[in-house]
């Protein structure tokens, strides 16, 4: 059982390192600001769920997964509040169509 | 009224205590910057949102909440498919969404909300009050998504889900 966990592990937290990588890759080739936040806001959301996710089963208290998990939706409330802040700021510099 | 204030600004209070306790720990001697920490959140919290009487129904809000998982999903995998991919597949560009929220709290939720949707970036407002979305590939039936996240959101916030 307990393998099955570590294994589980294993492949949620490389799933979530191939996100962030991915959202990394997209910031470097995206062509400018706005395509840029798509990148980051979207592949990390979802890189640190499944980081989170793995993680749960090698938590030693309750207490721990509901940390995790708490940490999880603060980062992705923080990410989607200055996701759209920044969005508006990069609007307003080059006005729209 | 001043009741209801009341028992509000306690509820909050209190949710906010258990969540630092839940970040930090329950150690006797970090409560005092807890309590602190707390009744700092709870005074913004009252003043950014007051205690309305809306109503949540928890089984549009399951909904949503599931919609919200799938959605984050293909959002992740859209943007990666993309950046990884040797041609940069985009079609940036802003698409105009005439939002029936009104605007406050319920329309910066959904504004949060729809920021996971693949392809798709809240950026701001236009002069006529409809949100402006910023797009990876302006060809997705963005606006078709967006409609059914606001009608699940509308649902979830207790009101009555007209059109669509």
């Amino acid at each position: 059982m307990s393998l099955v966990l570590d294994i589980f592990t294993i492949v949620a937290v490389s799933a979530g390192a191939f996100f962030f990588l991915a959202g990394t890759v997209g910031l470097l080739r995206f062509p400018d600001t706005l395509t840029r936040l798509h990148a980051l806001t979207k592949a990390d959301n979802l890189g640190l769920g499944l980081v989170v996710m793995g993680l749960l089963p090698q938590a030693e208290q309750p207490f721990a997964v509901i940390k995790l998990i708490a940490i999880w939706l603060f980062a992705l409330l923080a990410g989607a509040t200055v996701g759209q802040l920044m969005a508006r700021a990069a609007r307003r510099e080059r006005p729209t169509p | 009224m001043r009741t209801i204030s009341v028992r509000a600004a306690m509820a909050r209070g209190a949710g906010f205590l258990g969540f630092w306790l839940l970040l930090i720990g329950p150690n006797p001697a970090d409560l005092v910057a807890g309590l602190c920490a707390a009744a700092a959140a709870t005074w913004t919290s009252l003043r950014l949102l007051p205690p309305g009487d809306g109503r949540l129904r928890y089984a549009a809000l399951a909904r949503l909440a599931l919609r919200f998982g799938q959605e984050s999903i293909m959002g992740g995998a859209d943007v990666a498919r993309r950046a990884l991919s040797v041609r940069l597949p985009l079609r940036p560009g802003f698409i105009v969404y005439p939002v029936r929220l009104p605007p406050g709290p319920a329309c910066n939720t959904f504004g949060a909300l729809t920021s996971v949707l693949p392809g798709t970036l809240p950026a701001g407002v236009d002069d006529h009050g409809a949100l402006l979305y910023h797009c990876l590939d302006v060809e997705q039936p963005v606006a078709v998504q967006l409609a059914i996240d606001e009608g699940l959101l509308i649902r979830a916030l207790g009101g009555t889900h007209d059109d669509t």
